[in-house]
C-alpha cells in the first residue's frame, strides 16, 4: 500500500510538470499588457518598456519559463504585480476563508445528497425519487454565477434572510480569536457566541450555492451505485434471514454502494475549487478564489499560475487518498 | 471505546471554550458601528498606495486620503451641490505661491504648522524627495516631463524653488493633482523608499490606511491631528464589490452607506428610495466614436463630417445612458476649463448626413469594420444603435467584437478602422487632454487625426500664462477640431454617487475620485 502511494506520488510528477507549462503558457497567451496594466493607461510607452523589463517580461519566454520553473523548485510561487507581496503569502492569508467555504459547502453536499440518493433508490420512482432527480438535474445544470445573483436577490434583497454578502463576519463584529483561521471553529474554540453566528450565517449562504453543483452530482451517484447494489443476492439474503432494513441498507448496501460515491466525491473537488472562484467574487468572500479573480484582471501572471498548479497538486493528492480509501472500502481493489 | 473518545473530545472541547471564553477580543452584544463611520462600496480593491504610481480609481481615492498636495482645486457651490472644476486653486500645504516675470519660477511658501502623521513637521526638503519621486516613477514621470520642470529646490525650510524650462499652464492643475503628493520623505527613506511606499503610505492627509486587501475592503481611521482639523468621519470601510447587482441591493437594503459605480438603469430605482440620495454630475470622462483619418473613406473630412450627422445623439443618451450622461459637444468635456461647443454645427439630421455622402461621392454608401471592445454594456447598447442609424443613411457598419485586452492592444496598433472609447483626463486642463489624444504625436491619438493648425494652437496655449487668451486658443483648436470630426462625439458620463440621506458634504471632483475629508453622517 505504502509501495502503491508512493509510486503514485512519483507518477503526479510529469503530471504537474505538464500543469506548470500549460498554465505558464496560457497566462502569456492571455491578450493584454501586465507591464500597461500596472503604469496605467495614461503613461507613455516608454514607462511601460521600462516596467516591462523590470517585470522580466522583455526576456525571451524560455528564459523566463527557467527562472519561473526555478523558483517553483525553491518553492517561490513568485510575486504578485497587484499586490507587491509574495503568492505564497497572500495565499497562505486567504487560504482559512476558501478552507472554511469548501469544508462546509462539502458536507452539506455530502450530508443532503449521501441520504437522498439512498432514500430516492430505497424508494424508487416514488415522490422522493422525483424530487431528488430534478434536483439533481436542476443542481447540475445551474450556472453558479446566476445562482449566486439569485440567491442574493431572494434572500437577501427580498426575503432579508441572507445577511449583507460582504464577507465572513457581521460589520462592525471582530473575528474570533484567531487559532486555525476559520471562523466557526475559532468561534467555538474561544467560546464568542456572537461571532460563531454571524459566522455561520455568513458562511451558509456562498457554501450553499458553492454545493449545489456537488450535491447533484453526489446524489444522483450514490442512487444509482445504490439501486444497483440493494438488486444483489446477499441484500435479499439479509432481508430474508429477518435483518431490519435499516441495517441492510445502512451498512450492508451501503458499504459496498460507497466506493463510486467517494471516486466522484474526488472528482468534484476540482470543480468545488473552479466554483470558489465564481462563488467568492459574487459573495465578496475574501478567499483565493476573490484573490485569483482579481488577479486575471489584473493581468497578474504569478497568482493565476500559482492557483492552477496548487489546485492540480491537492487534486492529485485527493484523488490519490480517494483510491486509497477505494482499497479500504473494497478489498478486492486493495493494493499490493 | 468510540463512546470514549468521543467524551475525551467534548470535555477538551468544553475546557477550550472555557478558557477562551475571556479572549479578548470576543464581541459583546452591544458591538455596532458608530455614526461616525462610513461604509461605501467600490468596484475594485486599488493596486498601490505609491503617489506616482496610482493610476485606477481606488487607489487615488487611497492618495487623496492619506497625503494632502501643494495646492488644491477651487470648490464651489453649484445648484447646492459642492463641486471642483473651476480650474482655480487654493492654497494647501502651499500657503501662497509666485511666479517670476518670465514665469519661469515658481516659489511656493509652505505652512509652517503641517506636520506628517509620523509627527515629523513639513518641510520643503519632503516637497524636493516627492517632486523627485515622481520623476523617478513609472506611471507618473510623463507628468513631471509635462511640467517642464528643470529643478526644484528647497531655498529655505519651508520655500521651495521651481525652475523650468519655459512656461507652462498645466504646472498648478498638474501639482494639485494626486501624483504629486508631498511625502514625509524620513520616514519613507527609513523603511525602504519607493518600494515601502508600494504598500505604505507617509503623508500628512487626514486619513491614515488600517487595513487594506484589494480582494476585500480597506479600513481608512481619521488622522485626529490633521492639520486642517479631525476628519468628522472617524472610520471609512471601502468594500470592494465587483458585482454592481450587489453594490445597488446593498445600497437599497441600507447595508451600506454609499457606493460608486452604479449601473445606469438601476439608478430610478435607487432615486425611488427615500434613504438614499443620488448625485449625478457630468464627469470628465468621455466617449467618443473614433474613425481612423488614414483609412479610406475617413481619410475624407466630408464623409467624417456626414458621418457627424448619423448620429442619434439623443437617443444614446436617454436610451442607453437612461439621462446618466449628456451629449458631448466638443473633443473636452463640458467639466474642463476653456470648453466650448459654439463651432458645433452637428445635430441627428440623416438627411443632410445622405447629401453629405452623395457630395463625397458614397451616394451608393460604403461599408467598414467597427471594433467593439467588451466590458462595458453601454459601449454595446452604443454600437447596435448606431450600426441601425448608419444603416439608414446607406453605410453598413459590419461589427468586430474583442475581449478588452485584446482590443485595448488592437487600437493602440492603430490600426482599428472605427472604435468607441473613453477618456478621463486626471488633470484637469485641455492641453493635458488634447496633448494625449488628437495631437498629432499624442500617444493615445489611435485614430490618426493629424491638423498641424491645431498641433500650433496647442502648443501656443500651452505657453501662454493668460487664461482667457489661453482659453481663446484652445476655443479656436476646439473648432477646428469639431469641422475636421476625427471623431462622433457619443457623450460625457455624469458620475453618479448615491449616498444614504444621513451621509453629509459629498463633494464632486470632475476626476470622479471621492475626497473623504468634507464628508461626515449624521447620527440615525
Amino acid at each position: 500500500m505504502l509501495r502503491f502511494a508512493l509510486r503514485r506520488l512519483l507518477a503526479t510528477v510529469p503530471t504537474l510538470l505538464v500543469v506548470v507549462v500549460i498554465s505558464f503558457a496560457l497566462t502569456r497567451l492571455l491578450p493584454g499588457d501586465p507591464a500597461r496594466a500596472v503604469v496605467g493607461d495614461q503613461a507613455p510607452p516608454e514607462a511601460v518598456e521600462r516596467v516591462r523589463a523590470e517585470m522580466g517580461l522583455d526576456q525571451p519566454l524560455p528564459v523566463q519559463f527557467v527562472s519561473y520553473l526555478g523558483g517553483l523548485l525553491r518553492g517561490d510561487l513568485g510575486t504578485a504585480w497587484h499586490t507587491g507581496r509574495p503568492v505564497l503569502e497572500d495565499f497562505a492569508d486567504r487560504l482559512p476563508a476558501t478552507l472554511e467555504l469548501a469544508l462546509v459547502s462539502l458536507a452539506i453536499a455530502v450530508l443532503v445528497a449521501v441520504p437522498l440518493g439512498i432514500a430516492s433508490a430505497v424508494r424508487r420512482d416514488r415522490p422522493i425519487d422525483h424530487f431528488s432527480r430534478v434536483l439533481g438535474l436542476v443542481g447540475a445544470s445551474m450556472p453558479l454565477f446566476w445562482l449566486g445573483l439569485l440567491m442574493i436577490n431572494v434572500f437577501y434583497g427580498m426575503l432579508g434572510w441572507e445577511p449583507a454578502p460582504l464577507g465572513r463576519i457581521g460589520q462592525g463584529l471582530n473575528p474570533p480569536t484567531d487559532i486555525t483561521g476559520l471562523y466557526l471553529l475559532d468561534a467555538v474554540l474561544s467560546g464568542d457566541v456572537i461571532a460563531l453566528g454571524s459566522a455561520a450565517a455568513h458562511v451558509i449562504w456562498p457554501a450553499l450555492c458553492l454545493a449545489t453543483g456537488t450535491l447533484a452530482v453526489i446524489s444522483r451517484m450514490t442512487r444509482s451505485s445504490m439501486l444497483e447494489v440493494v438488486e444483489q443476492d446477499y441484500v435479499r439474503t439479509a432481508r430474508a434471514k429477518g435483518m431490519p432494513e435499516t441495517v441492510v441498507v445502512g451498512k450492508h448496501a451501503l458499504k459496498n454502494a460507497a466506493p463510486p460515491v467517494v471516486t466522484v466525491l474526488g472528482l468534484q473537488l476540482g470543480a468545488l475549487m473552479g466554483g470558489a472562484v465564481i462563488t467568492e467574487t459574487i459573495f465578496s468572500w475574501p478567499g483565493i478564489g476573490s484573490y485569483v479573480t482579481q488577479a486575471i484582471l489584473a493581468n497578474d501572471y504569478a497568482p493565476v499560475q500559482a492557483f492552477t498548479i496548487i489546485s492540480a497538486v491537492v487534486f492529485s493528492l485527493v484523488n490519490l487518498a480517494v483510491d486509497l480509501v477505494h482499497g479500504l472500502l473494497d478489498p478486492r481493489v486493495r493494493h499490493a | 471505546m468510540r463512546k470514549q473518545l468521543i467524551g475525551g473530545a467534548a470535555a477538551a472541547l468544553s475546557v477550550a471554550v472555557l478558557a477562551g471564553g475571556c479572549a479578548a477580543n470576543a464581541n459583546q452584544d452591544s458591538a455596532g458601528s458608530g455614526a461616525s463611520s462610513l461604509v461605501i462600496g467600490y468596484s475594485e480593491g486599488g493596486s498601490v498606495l505609491d503617489p506616482a504610481e496610482a493610476n485606477d480609481l481606488t487607489s487615488d481615492t487611497f492618495v487623496y486620503a492619506a497625503y494632502d498636495q501643494l495646492v488644491q482645486p477651487k470648490v464651489e457651490e453649484r445648484d447646492g451641490t459642492a463641486v471642483a472644476d473651476s480650474g482655480q486653486f487654493d492654497p494647501m500645504l502651499a500657503e501662497s505661491w509666485e511666479t517670476s516675470d518670465d514665469e519661469r519660477t515658481w516659489t511656493f511658501h509652505l505652512r509652517d504648522d503641517v506636520t506628517f502623521q509620523s509627527g515629523n513637521p513639513l518641510t520643503a526638503d519632503d516637497v524636493v524627495y516627492s517632486f523627485e519621486h515622481v520623476r523617478d516613477s513609472s506611471s507618473a514621470s510623463f507628468m513631471y516631463e509635462l511640467a517642464n520642470i528643470e529643478d526644484v529646490e528647497a531655498t529655505d525650510e519651508h520655500t521651495v524653488t521651481l525652475t523650468l524650462s519655459q512656461p507652462t499652464s498645466l504646472l498648478l492643475p498638474l501639482v494639485s493633482q494626486y501624483s504629486w503628493s508631498i511625502i514625509d520623505s524620513e520616514t519613507a527613506e527609513a523603511n525602504g523608499g519607493a518600494e515601502w511606499l508600494a504598500r505604505n503610505t507617509a503623508g500628512s492627509g487626514p486619513y491614515t490606511i488600517e487595513e487594506w486587501d484589494p480582494a476585500t475592503q480597506a479600513v481608512l481611521q481619521a488622522n485626529t491631528d490633521y492639520w486642517q482639523g479631525a476628519p468628522q468621519l472617524e472610520q471609512v470601510t471601502m468594500k470592494f464589490i465587483s458585482e454592481a447587482s450587489n453594490r445597488v441591493q446593498l445600497l437599497d437594503q441600507g447595508s451600506i452607506d454609499a457606493a460608486i459605480e452604479i449601473p445606469a438603469k438601476d439608478i430610478e430605482t435607487l432615486q425611488r428610495n427615500e434613504d438614499l440620495a443620488v448625485s449625478s454630475e457630468p464627469s470628465n470622462r468621455i466617449l467618443y466614436f473614433a474613425l481612423n483619418t488614414e483609412v479610406e473613406p475617413f481619410d475624407d473630412p466630408e464623409v467624417r463630417e456626414a458621418l457627424s450627422y448619423a448620429i442619434p445623439y439623443d437617443q444614446l443618451v436617454d436610451d442607453v445612458m437612461y439621462g446618466q450622461a449628456e451629449p458631448l459637444r466638443s473633443a473636452l468635456p463640458s467639466t474642463m476649463p476653456g470648453h466650448t461647443d459654439s463651432g458645433n454645427p452637428y445635430s441627428y439630421d440623416p438627411d443632410k448626413a445622405r447629401e453629405l455622402l452623395r457630395e463625397a461621392g458614397y451616394e451608393d454608401g460604403f461599408e467598414f469594420t467597427f471594433t467593439l471592445g467588451s466590458g462595458f454594456q453601454d459601449w454595446n447598447d452604443d454600437a447596435v444603435l448606431i450600426k441601425a442609424a448608419l444603416e439608414d443613411v446607406g453605410v453598413t457598419m459590419n461589427i468586430e467584437n474583442m475581449a478588452r485586452q485584446q482590443f485595448l492592444e488592437t487600437i493602440k496598433e492603430g490600426s482599428a478602422e472605427a472604435f468607441i472609447s473613453k477618456w478621463t483626463s486626471f488633470v484637469n486642463d485641455p492641453g493635458y487632454h488634447l496633448g494625449f489624444l488628437l495631437a498629432t504625436d499624442a500617444s493615445s491619438n489611435y485614430g490618426h487625426y493629424s491638423n498641424p493648425e491645431v498641433d500650433e494652437l496647442l502648443d501656443q496655449a500651452r505657453d501662454e500664462q493668460d487664461a482667457d487668451k489661453r482659453d481663446a486658443l484652445y476655443a479656436e483648436a476646439q473648432d477646428l477640431i469639431t469641422a475636421d470630426a476625427p471623431w462622433l462625439y457619443l457623450y460625457q458620463y455624469k458620475q453618479v454617487v448615491v449616498t444614504s440621506t444621513a451621509v453629509r458634504g459629498y463633494t464632486f471632483y470632475p476626476d470622479e475620485i471621492i475626497r473623504f475629508y468634507p464628508m461626515s453622517k449624521e447620527e440615525a
